[in-house]
């Protein structure tokens, strides 16, 4: 390949001496001719891969956050109106303010804005405050009592609606007064006479210890237990036997029958 | 691991006490302890009930039945099961050459600072003997001179016990003797170290400082407890609790007697017609003498005649009003016993601490606060201390919006006619249905 290339330019040089007359200067033209010149050099470089994202590609610009006051001083706001939008906390809350999830600021108070800084509480931070009347000024004067407003109206307490069936306010042992109700639907066996009381949990319950007596009210009796008596227990287990192998013959067919 | 340990330590104190007691009986049989403690058992069931020593009991039952006998147990449950363990050789006579050394060099040190009191006693004595008329403010000059020179002597008598092991040994058991400077000095630190912070971050937290007074600096331990309910801080307190008087207690760390005045103050009191809240006080005695050693001040033991200026209400927060703090006072008089018949002239609405003090030249020496909101207990608390208002409710005030409310815009506005009347007509009987059966149900739960 390389002889190949070479030939073109050595027949040119070969053919350029033999029409030449003086032969000396010839020479040196056609060796000038012959110097093989080395090929440009590249000024740029291709990667493979190239960064699409990031600082590469010149920042941009995106939308706008709407940040920035949203009330100016000495404007009236009413409790929820937001006074400053922010990122961080380049203002922070003062009197009857506070600071939202995003550091945004809102008012507390029905009252008139006041931006302001306090070397008392902190030497480089600026608050945004809110005051009652307009002519007031923040910060208050160091050690003066705080301002206050009540915010609230007097209402009569709305009772609970009387129920139908009136408790009975019983005073125990103890001096403690509770609610009682007795119960106005037909009683059901052994539950005759119950009194109930507004316990603990908000139930109209018996006591634990009547409960336990439900039973013996109902006159319900339990054969006593005999320790020693193994023809009693040799038969139930046999029964019990029994009942378990009639189970497990029936098997499938009970399941097929439901 | 360690449950072993304990196991194995008893065992051990066991054997060891065995081998002290019975060390002529059976010298060698020291491990096999098997019959000997059936010995021990038989004994123990010999003797019905256990006696505890206040020095030496560790469990926390031994701990409970003396305290109902009305016997505190000395000093820490730590100390008293070393106690237990030790032979309670005195600190003259334990057997360390180091530890006996360093008693030498501390007493001699002693020695030095009793001197050195015996010094600045006499120079005391020397300049208040010394005329010192004929200098320029030479009255003024003395004052300071002989202030600071008792200061130093205040100093110097601290520094002579300080390093003393059976004075730091008696203050932890609690046997300290309050009339001396050392242990005052010792019982001031102790507090410093955790209950003073605690109070005066509370009174920061609160807002007692600006709100109450200008600024305030206890220098006074003060505890409160309801019966046996102690209360802590800044504590939220059941009005049924608060419905008794307080018992205080107050420590006082600078030597002599002075009367003292203690107020309870509501600063929370809503006030209806300015938008605001007013103060109440709660509570008012006046002259009750006070000491290092004399601590206890319980409210209802103050005198109707010559202390009590206005009686107990109990604390009572109105439902929907904001938590009250009453904050407890103790106040020093500097004008030494105050007219009972002129404070009763206070009303108890509007009292304010920030004229009450300087009027009559009350210094406050330290405070408590509990906070106090409404709950089940409040209505009757109320009713049994005759006050009026357990039926009042407090309900934020409607606050109008500064935009009018925006017209019905799209679907809405559509079919708002009354074209469309009966389906808005379906849609809200639908909604009373479910009303209706919200009430039926509520009735019905009872």
């Amino acid at each position: 390949m390389v002889l190949a290339r070479l030939q073109q330019p050595l027949r040119v040089a070969i053919t350029s001496i033999g029409r030449s007359g003086s032969s000396q200067i010839c020479l040196h033209e056609a060796l000038a001719q012959l110097s093989v010149r080395a090929p440009p050099t590249l000024t740029f470089v291709r990667h493979a891969s190239h960064a699409q994202q990031g600082a590469v590609n010149k920042a941009k610009d995106g939308p706008g956050k709407r940040l920035g006051a949203k009330k100016t001083g000495e404007q009236y706001v009413i409790p929820g109106n937001i006074i400053f939008r922010q990122r961080g906390t380049h203002w922070f809350p003062g009197d009857n303010c506070a600071m939202g999830r995003d550091h945004t600021i809102y008012a507390t108070e029905c009252g008139y804005v006041k931006y302001y800084k306090d070397p008392a509480k902190h030497p480089k931070r600026q608050y945004i405050g809110v005051v009652f009347e307009r002519n007031q000024v923040l910060p208050l004067p160091p050690n003066s009592m705080r301002r206050r407003r009540l915010g609230m109206v007097a209402t009569k307490m709305e009772m609970p609606e009387v129920i139908e069936t009136e408790p009975q306010i019983e005073v125990l042992a103890d001096g403690q007064a509770v609610q009682v109700q007795k119960s106005t639907d037909k009683e059901r066996k052994g539950e005759e006479g119950r009194t109930l009381r507004l316990r603990p949990g908000y139930m109209y319950r018996e006591a634990n210890w009547e409960i336990g007596r439900a039973a013996e009210r109902a006159k319900v009796k339990v054969r006593e237990f005999v320790p020693g008596d193994r023809w009693k227990a040799w038969r139930k287990s046999n029964a019990r036997k029994a009942k378990t192998a009639e189970k497990k013959g029936l098997g499938r067919s009970v399941k097929a029958k439901k | 691991m360690t449950t072993c340990r304990r196991a194995a330590r008893s065992l051990a104190e066991c054997l060891r006490i065995n081998h002290h007691s019975k060390t002529y009986s059976i010298p060698i049989r020291a491990f096999a302890s098997s019959a000997c403690s059936n010995e021990v058992a038989q004994a123990a069931t010999e003797t019905v009930t256990p006696t505890f020593d206040p020095n030496t009991v560790t469990s926390i039952k031994g701990e409970r039945t003396l305290m109902k006998t009305g016997v505190l147990p000395v000093g820490s449950r730590r100390r008293r099961a070393a106690v237990k363990t030790s032979d309670n050789i005195p600190f003259e006579l334990l057997p360390y050459q180091c530890f006996q050394e360093a008693r030498k060099v501390l007493m001699e040190d002693r020695q030095e600072k009793l001197e050195l009191i015996k010094k600045e006693r006499l120079r005391i004595s020397n300049l208040l003997a010394a005329d010192y008329s004929n200098k320029p403010n030479g009255e003024q000059l003395k004052h300071a001179r002989l202030a600071g020179m008792r200061q130093h002597l205040e100093y110097l008598k601290i520094q002579a016990d300080i390093n003393d092991p059976l004075i730091k040994k008696r203050f932890e058991d609690g046997e300290s003797d309050m009339t001396k400077p050392i242990y005052r000095y010792l019982a001031d630190r102790k507090w410093r170290a955790h209950q003073h912070k605690l109070i005066v971050q509370r009174i920061d937290q609160l807002g007692i400082v600006p709100d109450l007074l200008p600024q305030f600096e206890p220098t006074a331990e003060v505890r409160m407890a309801f019966g046996k309910r102690v209360v802590h801080p800044g504590e939220f307190i059941d009005s049924r609790v608060s419905e008794m008087m307080p018992r205080l207690n107050v420590q006082v760390f600078d030597k002599g007697e002075r009367l003292i005045t203690v107020i309870v103050f509501d600063s929370d009191v809503p006030d209806l017609n300015n938008d605001g809240f007013t103060s109440r006080i709660h509570y008012m005695a006046s002259n009750i003498p006070m000491s290092p050693t004399d601590t206890s001040l319980p409210f209802s033991h103050a005198s109707k005649e010559d202390q009590l200026v206005h009686s107990w209400i109990p604390p009572f927060a109105q439902k929907g009003s904001p938590y009250h703090r009453y904050s407890v006072w103790v106040l020093q008089q500097e004008s030494g016993k105050l007219n009972v018949e002129e404070l009763r002239q206070l009303k108890r609405e509007g009292g304010n601490l920030r004229w009450i003090q300087p009027k009559f030249k009350l210094d406050p020496i330290g405070v408590h606060v509990f906070r106090s909101i409404w709950d089940e207990g409040t209505a009757g608390v109320m009713e049994r201390a005759g006050v009026d208002g357990a039926d009042v409710e407090f309900k934020r005030k409607k606050i109008e919006a500064l935009k009018p409310k925006q017209k019905a815009r799209g679907w809405e506005a559509r079919h708002a006619g009354p074209k469309y009347a009966s389906l808005r007509k379906g849609r809200d009987a639908h909604l009373k249905r479910v009303v209706k059966k919200h009430t039926r149900g509520r009735k019905g739960g009872h």
